[in-house]
């Protein structure tokens, strides 16, 4: 895939010298690097899996007077910054069963290596050929100092199996470089602040410390005491420093850089799932106030997830569930209150990017944040990649929100393309380049 | 490479033995020119430089002992440095200058280090430090006698009842004078003034009141220390290990593979269960072997990773199938291969492990069924152990069967001062706080996520430690560090007497109550999470005095220090084996009998081995031959592969030395046999053909080899002192009279480039050397260091054994003088060996440096007469090494009692 990168190579390619770039595209002398500083545009990616109930998912009336049918319904108060998006056909083949290539292609657009996994049926596959796009997104917006941040991606995950298979990685950092989503909330917390909540538990322990220290002074030599002497003197100085440090972060006063609190104890294990998801999404949050990264991606468990969501009365693991046929009423049910389940989440983080003013602009975070809820098959029980779920909620991408569209039957290679567009780094091909003739998606502006 | 080198060898000129085969940086001419004025200035007053001294290196920077204690910056201690270096120059030159005014030119020169020499023989032998000739100080040291010694005592120490402060400062003489001229002494004054006081003020500030004097008289004392590096990373090893249980000796070697037909663990389909010696199979499409199928099968392979020496390894799987490779614990993944995907099939880690320790090691590879595409079947795992090549991990070095779970601190820690000629923890520095720092997270986060759950599943109930349960079994599963679901309090107490047990034995012994509450109490208060709460008092803990000091425990039981000595002597680390704290607590290491039962039983152990391997390594200064390569054209097949075949030979050879029944120092020179390789065999013919039977790998030679004498003909060591294409006797010289026998030697006044052999292509190598080391001036320490080089020019660049260069035949005569200087005449590498199999000097060289290297103190510290002792020991006991180390580690541990019974 090729990108157009900067102000050079796009003045290389479209054939123009610098000095008639300026008249006829009419630009500031000094080029691109001085344009005003932009709004920061940002990009969620949410993972549920297997499938939806598709009757209670698509809207049946397109354009802005759409209706949310059941599943998607916790979006009432977001409609008008939401746009669904039907007829998006993940249609990459090659080696792979169904829920492998619905979640390996699903945002890198390409076939998997061959390898040796077997899944229920198909041939055995490896993971994917090519970088993921919210991988190329962010390393596009980590190679520009006006768009880089300390982490440039965050990739957080919930009850994700402890197992690296082509089933449970949604991201690749390039071929055959799946990344491992962050699925334990404390994990995270110790990846964004580790280093400060460290020097925060340092801080609060060098002072008896120093106690200690002169105890015990009178259990050696005079001569002896002067290297525990001079110990002692550079815990005072770390002490000191810490103290400094700690006292100029409260002053400053920023809450974007306050350390989060979560609840204490919190396993990772089924029942607790609820909790976690809470927890992350926070963090998500918080990291985006932050300005950690611009890109993140939410995967609830993996492609055939199991979750049992007791908590609804639900006692079956999803994926079983959602292999039963559309006669099974009870399963039907169970499933659309799972996927409405998967819903409220992506609400709570609309909600929660709602509340949260814009750091240093106008607005809030979701007026510039892209919410994408996604998953790697149109329906369970059908396995079909057809009428992949995407669901966009916020202003991140500029997208004209508050529609349903109906694309009837495209490649989603193209809307990948469209998201690498919209975050300012249009590229010629994602993926597989047979599936991008027809370029970026239009009419989403 | 070698027209920069300065040799006569960067042995002889840095007196660090740098390894010939490395070239020297530019500034050492500078450097060492420095040097040799410090280090002669030192002699001539005395300073006590130790006999093996290594410290001349850093002589600028270091202070002889620690009495001024650590400073804490470079500056501060240049500065002080810089004073004494400057006192003592100015005292040489007079003496300097009244030897030139009698003997004219180089006599001269010859004469101040034949001066040299005797200092150096007094130091060697512990004469004590006399006033040098100076009119001055000896009229000064007569008035003190008469007029002042009775009030501030002979040597200033101080009066009860008249004046009991010891006369020590900080003034300089002129000041002194004054001071004495106006007010000494007390009754009458004006006795005591002009030149008579600035006699005495000279003297005394010589002789006890100036910060230099003190340094030149402190006789040596058990410093105290902080953990080196090693010894840290060894702590906590065994931190983690008080939890996980301590490895138990096999002699099994190999990993346990067991076998099944379909790609999965299925008792009813498992077809073999062997020992496998290494892990390197190609099964290409044939499968494993009868009754699975060759397109769908599992393998377990089982076992442990034993590692001799800390350092940087790098671990590589090549497999063209799906595996996991656990490390560590059985839990802990390595390299997650799960599925196999494209032609990915080289997989590398990084990790960094310590030495005496046993890593349980699983991996399980999978051949799946494919409906396309099927790959031959192929797998190996090498290493890459520190400074070394890549290589299949061989076969001694692997363990069958489950090993328990062991930690290797990742952490990088700043090297310690080595220069004393061992590590010692003498200093602090921001440096090393911050590691120490980074080591305690880095802990905490392994005690959150691993010991924390093990406490909980194997402990929960009683809380006791009787429900220990060792090794790994039934682990899978649990491994988050966050709390269960047993009530809130119940749980804050488990927490809290797990962190407890942490403590204690990270603190080597109980708690009292403060500590408790300080360590334990306050920080799981500080927060509700189980994780933070750890951190916390880890934190704490292990950047506490208490743990980072071992031997600042005077508050202790005395078998508790007894124990803590045993551990940080023959382990460099802490007692946290169940067997050793339950003898402190039943306090049964008081007696010299239980403290040497108990060593016995430690020297034996892994870890009591690596550092013994450790030891031998710093006896035969190994570490500083650094990388050995030579000219490719003359020596093609010297290659990497032979040469880790050499160092594993070595190897092999020490460990078969030392741990064999007798145990004998004798055999490491008269042994007639060693081990080989068939590349060994290949390369140095005979002498080096393995035993009648055995065939492969690493084996023993017959014995009766010819010009076979042990360590002394092991051609790594050989090859390790010799250039790149020739030998360099000075180098086999300075490492036989420094390191073998435990002299001094003096870096030259200069440095010098060899002779090169294309110059001189009549000349053999001993000829050239004689040729470059003739001047009368290089001739007061070459017919030390030549004399013994020369013996073992039999051996060339490569160790290869020769009886000609050229077309000459070689002359391995030679001598040497000894400390009592008796003349020994050798006619050959095999006279030499028997020379120092039987040499005291020989013999005081080991003893010496294996209780530094072991207790990390001088061993006069722990009495005069203690090295003697010693000494005599270890001969009483047929040269026994086990011994003697046991010996010196029941001398350390006792220390702490000894005094005791002499306090009143």
């Amino acid at each position: 895939m090729t990108s157009l990168r900067s102000r050079r190579e796009f003045l290389v390619q479209s054939g123009l010298s610098l000095a008639a770039a300026n008249f006829a595209l009419g630009l500031p002398s000094l080029g691109w690097a001085d344009d005003q500083p932009a709004r920061k545009q940002r990009l969620v990616f949410v993972f549920s899996p297997n499938g939806v109930i598709p009757q209670h998912f698509w809207p049946e009336t397109l354009g802005a007077d759409f209706e949310l049918k059941r599943i998607l319904e916790p979006l009432a108060a977001f409609k008008q910054q939401t746009l669904t998006l039907h007829g998006v056909c993940n249609r990459i083949r090659g080696d792979g069963d169904g829920h492998m290539r619905g979640i390996g292609c699903l945002l890198t657009g390409i076939e998997l290596f061959p390898g040796d996994v077997q899944g229920g049926s198909d041939t055995p596959a490896g993971w994917s050929q090519g970088i993921s796009v919210d991988q190329y997104i962010k390393s596009q917006l980590q190679a520009d100092p006006r768009t880089q941040t300390r982490f440039g991606s965050l990739e957080f995950g919930a009850l994700v199996p402890d197992r690296a298979d082509t089933w449970t990685r949604l991201s690749y950092a390039g071929p055959n470089q799946p990344v491992a989503p962050i699925d334990d909330p404390y994990q995270m917390l110790n990846k964004l602040y580790g280093q400060t909540r460290n020097r925060e538990a340092l801080a609060s322990v060098l002072d008896g410390l120093s106690e200690d220290f002169r105890k015990l002074e009178n259990m050696v030599s005079q001569e002896d005491r002067r290297l525990l002497a001079d110990h002692l003197a550079m815990v005072r100085e770390v002490e000191q420093e810490l103290q400094a440090e700690l006292s100029l972060r409260k002053s400053q006063g920023d809450v974007g850089h306050a350390v989060p609190e979560l609840p204490a104890n919190v396993r990772e294990e089924n029942d607790n799932m609820p909790q976690i998801c809470k927890m992350q999404l926070d963090l998500l949050v918080n990291s985006f106030v932050a300005d950690f990264a611009r890109v993140a991606s939410f995967q609830i468990t993996n492609s055939v997830g199991q979750p049992r969501m007791k908590w609804l009365g639900i006692d079956e693991g999803h994926h079983t569930l959602s292999h039963e046929p559309d006669s099974n009423e009870d399963a039907y049910e169970k499933l659309i209150k799972i996927n409405t389940w998967y819903c409220e989440q992506v609400a709570y983080l609309a909600e929660r990017l709602a509340a949260t003013p814009e750091p240093g602009g106008g607005g809030s975070l979701l007026d510039n944040t892209t919410i994408v809820w996604t998953n790697e098959l149109g329906k369970g029980n059908s396995h079909t990649r057809d009428n992949i779920p995407f669901v966009l909620v916020g202003g991140g991408l500029g997208f004209q929100m508050g529609r349903a569209m109906d694309f009837k039957r495209v490649p989603h290679n193209r809307l990948l393309m469209s998201f690498c567009e919209a975050m300012g780094h249009p590229v010629k091909s994602f993926g597989n380049p047979d599936f991008c003739g027809d370029g970026p998606l239009t009419g989403l502006v | 490479m070698r027209a920069r080198s300065t040799c006569f060898g960067p042995t002889s000129c840095t007196g660090r033995a740098a390894a010939p085969n490395v070239p020297l940086a530019k500034p050492t001419r500078l450097v060492e020119k420095r040097l040799a004025r410090t280090v002669r200035a030192g002699k001539i007053l005395g300073d006590p430089i130790p006999p093996t001294s290594q410290r001349w290196t850093t002589g600028l920077r270091r202070q002889p002992d620690a009495t001024l204690g650590p400073s804490r910056g470079a500056i501060p201690m240049l500065a002080r440095q810089s004073n004494i270096v400057g006192l003592a120059l100015r005292v040489p030159v007079v003496v300097r200058v009244v030897i030139a005014k009698r003997l004219p030119g180089l006599a001269a020169v010859t004469l101040v280090l034949v001066g040299l020499a005797a200092a150096s023989w007094a130091q060697e032998n512990g004469q004590p430090n006399a006033l040098p000739a100076d009119p001055v100080l000896a009229k000064g040291q007569a008035i003190y006698a008469r007029s002042c010694a009775e009030c501030h005592g002979g040597q200033g120490e101080g009066v009860a009842g008249s004046y009991a402060d010891p006369l020590i400062g900080d003034a300089s003489i002129g000041e002194l004078t004054r001071l004495i001229a106006d007010d000494m002494p007390l009754d009458e004054p004006e006795t005591c003034v002009g030149e008579d006081a600035a006699a005495v003020a000279a003297y005394i500030h010589h002789a006890f009141y100036s910060e230099a004097a003190r340094i030149r008289n402190r006789p040596p004392r058990i410093a105290l220390a902080r953990l080196t590096g090693t010894q840290l990373r060894q702590s906590l090893a065994d931190l983690y290990g008080h939890f996980a249980g301590s490895m138990w000796r096999t002699e099994e070697r190999g990993l346990r593979g067991t076998y099944f037909d379909g790609a999965r663990w299925r008792n009813e389909n498992k077809k073999i269960e062997r020992v496998d010696p290494t892990l390197d199979f190609d099964f290409q499409r044939n499968g494993p072997g009868e009754g699975i199928n060759a397109e769908d099968f599992f393998i377990q392979w089982r076992g442990a990773l034993k590692v001799d020496v800390t350092g940087p390894y790098e671990l590589i799987v090549r497999s063209t199938c799906a595996f996991v490779f656990n490390f560590g614990t059985f839990e802990r993944v390595l390299i997650n291969n799960r599925i196999q995907s494209g032609d990915q099939t080289e997989f590398r880690e990084a990790v960094y492990l310590t030495a005496g320790r046993v890593y349980p090691l699983q991996i399980e590879l999978y051949q799946r069924k494919r409906s396309t595409g099927q790959p031959p079947a192929r797998i190996s795992l090498a290493w890459v152990p520190p400074g070394g090549t890549e290589q299949t991990i061989p076969r001694h070095h692997l363990l069958p069967g489950s090993a328990p779970a062991v930690y290797s601190l990742q952490v990088h820690l700043p090297a310690d001062d080595r220069s004393y000629g061992f590590e010692r923890g003498l200093a602090v520095d921001r440096q090393w706080d911050d590691s120490t720092t980074a080591a305690a997270l880095e802990f905490a986060d392994v005690a959150a996520g691993e010991l924390w759950a093990r406490y909980r599943r194997d402990r929960g109930r009683d809380g006791g430690r009787s429900g220990r349960a060792r090794g790994d079994s039934g682990a899978r599963g649990d491994t988050g560090g966050r709390g269960d679901m047993a009530g809130g309090d119940e749980n804050r107490d488990r927490l809290r007497s797990f962190l407890t047990e942490v403590v204690e034995t990270a603190f080597r012994g109980p708690l009292d109550e403060a500590s408790r509450k300080f360590y334990v109490n306050d920080q799981v208060d500080a927060t509700e999470d189980d994780s933070e709460a750890i951190k916390r008092c880890l934190l704490a803990a292990l950047k506490s005095p208490r743990f980072l000091y071992p031997t600042l425990d005077a508050d202790r039981s005395p078998s508790q220090r007894v124990a803590n000595r045993l551990a940080l002597t023959l382990f460099d680390s802490l007692p946290a084996d169940e067997w050793l704290i339950t003898a402190v607590r039943e306090n049964k290491l008081t007696s010299e009998g239980e403290i040497r039962s108990a060593a016995e039983r430690m020297v034996g152990d892994y870890r009591g081995q690596a550092k013994t391997r450790e030891f031998l390594y710093e006896w035969l200064n190994l570490r500083h031959l650094g990388e050995v390569t030579k000219n490719r054209q003359r020596f093609p097949e010297f290659d990497e592969p032979l040469i880790a075949d050499l160092k594993a030979s070595l190897d092999a050879f020490l460990d078969e030395v030392v741990w064999s029944e007798s145990s004998d120092y004798r055999q490491l020179f008269l042994a007639d046999w060693n081990y080989t390789t068939p590349r060994m065999s290949e390369y140095y013919g005979q002498g080096w053909q393995p035993r009648e039977g055995e065939t492969g790998g690493l084996t023993r030679t017959a014995t009766g080899g010819d010009g076979q004498f042990g360590l002394l003909s092991h051609p790594y060591l050989m090859s390790g002192l010799a250039y790149q294409d020739s030998t360099s006797p000075i180098h086999r010289g300075v490492f036989l009279i420094r390191y073998l026998l435990g002299r001094t030697i003096r870096p030259p006044a200069d440095a010098f480039a060899p002779l090169s052999p294309d110059l001189h292509p009549d000349l053999t190598t001993r000829e050239r050397v004689e040729l470059q080391t003739s001047p009368e001036s290089c001739q007061v320490c070459h017919t030390k260091i030549n004399g013994l080089g020369f013996t073992l020019e039999n051996f060339d660049a490569v160790g290869r054994f020769r009886s000609q260069e050229g077309e000459k035949p070689i002359d391995p005569t030679g001598s040497y003088t000894d400390r009592n200087g008796q003349v020994v005449g050798f006619q050959g590498p095999r006279d030499l060996a028997n020379y120092l199999a039987g040499s005291d000097d020989a013999y005081q060289a080991f003893v010496n440096r294996a209780f530094q290297h072991f207790v990390k103190q001088p061993v006069a510290a722990y009495g005069p007469d203690r090295l003697a002792q010693l000494t005599a020991r270890f001969k009483e006991s047929q040269f026994q090494i086990r011994n003697l180390l046991v010996e010196i580690a029941v001398i350390a541990a006792r220390q702490p009692l000894e005094n005791a019974s002499q306090e009143p």
